[in-house]
């Protein structure tokens, strides 16, 4: 079995969190569906809007990933796309949400 | 709860963002502030909520359906209503480009995103505390506004009636205005009142009674020149110069003034009545009017200024006045053409020598019982 991933919440956001991880895996399939659509554009609006909910939250991971796709979504870049849906897929099973 | 948290309470933040994660978020860390904060959506129900209820803040974000964060901001910007709102933008910290059209759109701060919990309360804050101060100068100008409303009520009441007072400031609000012109030419009516045979009767009294009594009769006198929203231009003894039709227009000048002649002298009826029985000597005033072009203007010195109307009708009416018999209404010429059909039926004209005249002017004289 792969290694979680440790992030750490502030404990005042804990009531948040699961609608905010529920939203990350819907988004997950949003994100799919529009790269087999070939909608780039709301590839790039849901991945700036990861972008800025991320790490508002403390999940620097999903800033990260939104940034990559947003820019891959601007550049119509594929593989990017896949590459950082399948480490999103594979972030998301792994996290692992500390309180403090 | 403190002062200090009523006053945050009380503080109403709107946050505006497409993404519920990011709006609960940031809605979540201004309530542990203090801070009443309230989440929507979309573009167009921002606006509708800030239509209905005007937050003190507007959180912003930039991209979202509807109208945009930019053009929800330059609509806020361009009314009235919200031009003072503060609105912050929250962006990608790396995006120059939203930031400079945020800034033309006229947006009071910006947030980056993802939102550091520091900055946005330092930010929050900040705004917070310009907000309250922008109130309480707003406070302190209404009510020195009130202030100064106050004052010029208080010295138009001096010359105008209440009711002419109120009408002044109304249609001039900062009052001083109806009397800026230091000197303009006006068509008054001017009327004198005097009080006939009181130098008699001045010599005749105590002296402790004749301020009480030039009081009672100035009462009387001021009482029919507010009913006819009259101006006093001044009281010297025991006259007094009333205009008519200035400082604001009134269509019916003569008509006001000789209503006033006519409650004077029935008013005082009784009062003359009284002093004869107390003093015996016969007492009642006597009035001259008449229009025309006068001067009006502010004449005196900068400590002491009175407002006043000078011309050949206000001389008229005070010769008018002084030939005037006890319970007698002396109209000019001028007058009376004004005054035309208001006079049928109780008319009785004279020829009259005033003085400054070389020929006699023929007036309407009006003799009034004390019964009215």
């Amino acid at each position: 079995m792969s290694q979680p991933i440790v992030v750490t919440v502030a404990r005042d956001l804990e009531d948040l969190i699961p609608t905010f991880m529920k939203n990350r895996a819907k988004e997950l399939e949003t994100l799919r569906g529009a790269l087999a659509g070939g909608d780039f554009e709301q590839l790039r609006q849901v991945g700036h809007r990861m972008k800025g909910v991320g790490n508002s939250y403390g999940f620097e991971k999903v800033s990260e990933l939104g940034k990559r796709i947003e820019d891959g979504a601007k550049a119509s870049d594929r593989a990017t796309l896949e590459t950082s849906f399948a480490e999103y897929a594979d972030y998301l099973a792994r996290v692992k949400i500390v309180y403090e | 709860m403190n002062d200090a948290a009523a006053g945050r309470a009380q503080f109403r933040v709107l946050v505006v963002d497409d993404d519920q994660d990011m709006s609960a978020f940031l809605a979540r860390l201004l309530a542990q502030q203090g801070l009443n904060a309230e989440t929507v959506n979309d573009g167009h129900a921002a606006l509708a909520a800030i239509a209905a209820d005007p937050p003190d803040l507007v959180l912003l974000d930039v991209q979202m359906p509807g109208p945009d964060g930019f053009e929800i901001c330059r609509r806020l910007k361009a009314s009235e209503a919200t031009a003072l709102l503060p609105v912050v933008l929250v962006t990608a910290l790396e995006d120059q480009d939203s930031r400079v059209r945020g800034i033309r759109a006229g947006a009071d701060d910006f947030l980056s995103k993802p939102v550091h919990r520091e900055e946005l309360i330092a930010r929050v804050n900040t705004l917070r505390r310009l907000h309250e101060t922008r109130k309480e100068l707003e406070g302190r100008r209404l009510a020195a506004q009130v202030q100064e409303k106050e004052a010029i009520r208080k010295a138009f009441s001096r010359y105008l009636s209440p009711r002419l007072a109120e009408r002044v400031l109304r249609e001039s609000p900062r009052g001083g205005d109806v009397f800026r012109d230091l000197s303009q030419r006006a068509l008054v009516v001017a009327l004198f009142a005097d009080l006939r045979g009181f130098t008699r009767l001045s010599e005749t009294v105590p002296v402790s009674s004749i301020v009480p009594m030039l009081n009672e009769y100035f009462a009387v006198v001021t009482a029919a020149v507010h009913e006819n929203e009259g101006t006093v231009f001044s009281m010297a003894g025991d006259s007094m110069l009333v205009g008519f039709n200035v400082p604001v227009s009134q269509p019916d000048a003569a008509e006001r003034a000789l209503n006033t002649g006519r409650t004077v002298i029935r008013s005082f009826g009784p009062v003359g009545a009284r002093w004869q029985r107390e003093h015996g000597l016969s007492t009642g005033v006597g009035v001259g009017i008449e229009a025309g072009e006068v001067v009006v203007g502010n004449v005196g010195t900068p400590s002491f200024t009175s407002y006043t109307i000078i011309g050949d009708p206000v001389n008229i009416a005070a010769r008018l006045m002084q030939r005037a018999e006890p319970n007698e209404v002396l109209i000019g010429p001028r007058a009376a053409r004004a005054l035309g059909a208001s006079l049928a039926g109780e008319l009785r004209k004279r020829a009259v020598e005033l003085k400054g005249k070389a020929e006699p002017v023929e007036v309407v004289s009006l003799r009034l019982g004390r019964a009215g």
